[in-house]
């Protein structure tokens, strides 16, 4: 698979509320190599059996930050709402996408320097509108609940990759890869890849698709915290530095531990994250549905995250690919 | 003329490298007047009219764009920069950026979710915000890279309906006007400059207006327009849709008063300035030598300095229609 390739359409594609662009495709690629079926919202769920009744549920989540339209005035302007925790300093002069009746390229208004005036306190997007270029006419195509994505197009940045929607589509095209690898192989355990609507909104769709699928251990993939400056070494990893394997109180210690012992048997590149608390994951309520579910976390050191130019290196992405190919084919920690 | 724009917008040149935009110009211009370009860039062109007036006319853009210049390289491989001309921190957010025309880079900020909740609701310091190009040592950047490198923030060019959104509208609008006129017929000689350095202090047009020793000027911009949401009527500058903007003072000129009088009453579609705010050109035109008598042509501007500036087509026409308007009545005495 041509992980760069597919990562970027996933990323140039928009998944949220209706608009299932990602989801489309991610369904179209998965279906070749695992039984697929979407679920509602955007989930999509593929299934590979294994040898054994034993399930391991890998999660990515296919969702993205957005936002919602709440107002349009009479000039063509939009109000917005976030949806997903954006960052809303970096949004003056930046192109969207309006999901109405058609698709429309929007530009966040910028402060005219003649009204800049000192410090501007960023705490409420409402203050930051939307300008749809269509002036009155902007009523007949646009609703309020219509949806507003970023639009950058993914680019590749020296070694790196930058874009949007790298969370998670990062972790989507991992598991992609992960069940080509695992398509033609004798597995000792059910697979299940389970790419999750909603984490952006809290981590809902994987409660529900965690329910239905029902594993015996889970291990989500998502992105983190990447280094760049004036970030201290002790509060991310490090980009091009391999797999973050999650260490934290609510995530499963045997399953960390043998992700690191895989890791270090194989020589794959991978890093310690250690949380002192949940860990802002799909992981924080996969462990807790129904009687609990033992849960590990594996991520890729990603920059700029949630804006529409994160960055990160496909090597990342690979070294977890790696990590999980060797977990799933040992049987996880089913018999440790 | 719209197919020139766009190309123009699409060259990089930001203040003190404006190469590729005065080469480009250089070409369309060549076969249709004379010209020369003086010591700093500026190109001073020479149209042959059926008639030589007993006044000399100049008619200016400038070439530049505002910027970025690289400073320094972190030990972390990441581009320190300031900018060349005023550009709003916010603007520079998570922004794709060209470097020398053809490396790529992001700019990088520390992620909200990491920051203080006071902190996430201020814009960073301007100073602390970094290039990533993807390179993971001071020494891999630095064999793409060089101190004094330029970069501009990356954009599309968009045409959405009766409106443009790119980067450099300011003052790429006034070279494709300039470019016009020159390859049509005109009954009167005029000149026409295309200037350099305006975003750092209006330099180039000092030594070119010297070269040329006018006696009018017709200045050709893009000036803010915040006929945006929130704004008030009185704060707005001017009005998209309404036409060329006519200024009577700015912050670097007090403008020519018969012919900012024979502007509003051409007849062709036109505005006042409604704000003394800004400058450009004029403000060194002006004072050439014994003074010179000049009138500023503004297009209405969205998120000037940005690069999702955005002008009105309508604007732009009716902008070429009195430019040449004013240079023929300049020309044939009409305003003495």
């Amino acid at each position: 698979m041509d992980i760069k390739n597919i990562l970027f359409s996933l990323s140039g594609a928009n998944n949220a509320f209706y608009v299932s662009e990602a989801s489309d495709i991610a369904y179209d690629i998965l279906s070749k190599y695992a039984k697929t079926q979407k679920k509602s919202g955007l989930t999509v769920i593929g299934e590979i059996k294994g040898e054994s009744d034993y399930t391991i549920m890998l999660d990515a989540h296919i969702d993205e930050v957005s936002f919602v339209v709440t107002n349009i005035d009479e000039n063509g302007f939009l109000t917005v709402n976030k949806a997903g925790g954006i960052d809303i300093r970096a949004l003056a002069a930046k192109t969207v996408t309006i999901h109405g009746k058609e698709k429309v390229t929007g530009v966040f208004c910028s402060t005219p320097p003649h009204l800049a005036s000192g410090e501007v306190e960023y705490d409420d997007i409402s203050k930051i509108k939307i300008d749809t270029m269509l002036g009155k006419k902007a009523k007949d195509i646009i609703s309020v609940g219509d949806i507003v994505t970023y639009n950058t197009k993914p680019f590749e940045l020296g070694n790196l990759v930058a874009g949007k929607s790298f969370d998670d589509r990062a972790g989507v095209v991992c598991l992609l890869e992960l069940a080509e690898r695992l398509s033609n192989k004798k597995l000792p355990c059910n697979v299940v890849f389970s790419l999750c609507d909603s984490e952006e909104l809290g981590c809902r769709g994987s409660r529900t698709a965690t329910f239905s699928v029902n594993p015996d251990e889970a291990i989500a993939i998502d992105v983190s915290f990447g280094d760049g400056p004036n970030i201290s070494p002790d509060e991310c990893g490090k980009v091009s530095s391999g797999a973050m394997v999650g260490i934290a109180p609510v995530l499963d210690e045997k399953i960390s531990d043998k992700l690191i012992k895989l890791a270090k048997e194989n020589n794959i590149p991978y890093q310690c994250e250690v949380m002192g608390d949940r860990t802002g994951t799909d992981c924080d309520v996969i462990s807790i549905t129904r009687e609990g579910v033992k849960t590990g976390l594996l991520s890729i050191p990603l920059r700029n995250m949630h804006t529409d130019a994160e960055v990160l290196d496909i090597a990342d992405i690979k070294s977890v690919c790696d990590i999980l190919e060797s977990y799933i084919l040992s049987g996880g920690i089913k018999d440790v | 003329m719209f197919e020139i724009l766009r190309e123009l917008c699409c060259l990089d040149a930001t203040s003190g490298n404006e190469d590729a935009v005065k080469n480009y110009i250089i070409e369309k211009i060549a076969p249709y007047c004379e010209y020369r370009v003086d010591n700093l860039g500026n190109i001073i062109a020479f149209k042959k009219g059926e008639k030589t007036p007993e006044k000399r006319l100049v008619i200016d853009a400038h070439m530049d764009e505002v910027g970025l210049i690289i400073t320094s390289v972190t030990d972390g491989g990441f581009l320190k920069f300031k900018t060349v001309g005023g550009i709003d921190t916010a603007v520079l957010m998570s922004r794709k950026v060209m470097i020398n025309g053809e490396i790529p880079g992001v700019i990088t900020a520390k992620p909200i979710h990491l920051l203080e909740k006071e902190e996430a609701k201020k814009l960073p310091k301007a100073d602390s915000l970094c290039i990533d190009i993807g390179a993971n040592s001071k020494d891999a950047a630095q064999e793409k890279i060089s101190l004094g490198d330029r970069a501009v923030i990356a954009s599309d060019y968009i045409e959405a309906g009766d409106k443009i959104l790119s980067k450099a509208l300011d003052d790429r609008i006034g070279c494709a006007v300039l470019i016009t006129l020159l390859k049509e017929d005109s009954e009167y000689d005029f000149y026409a400059t295309f200037s350099v350095q305006e975003e750092v202090g209006l330099r180039g047009a000092r030594t070119a207006v010297f070269a040329v020793n006018p006696d009018s000027a017709i200045v050709v911009e893009a000036t803010t327009a915040a006929d945006i949401a929130d704004v008030p009527s009185e704060k707005r500058v001017c009005v998209q849709g309404e036409g060329a903007v006519i200024s009577f003072m700015d912050n670097a000129t007090v403008y020519d008063r018969k012919y900012y009088n024979a502007a509003l009453n051409s007849g062709i579609k036109c505005q006042p300035k409604s704000a003394v705010a800004g400058g450009n050109n004029s403000g060194a035109i002006h004072l050439n030598r014994e003074g010179v008598r000049t009138v500023s042509v503004s297009v209405p501007c969205r998120y000037i300095h940005s690069a999702s500036s955005v002008a009105d087509k309508g604007d732009i026409k009716s902008v070429l229609d009195m430019v040449r308007e004013l240079k023929n009545g300049i020309l044939g005495g009409k305003y003495d």
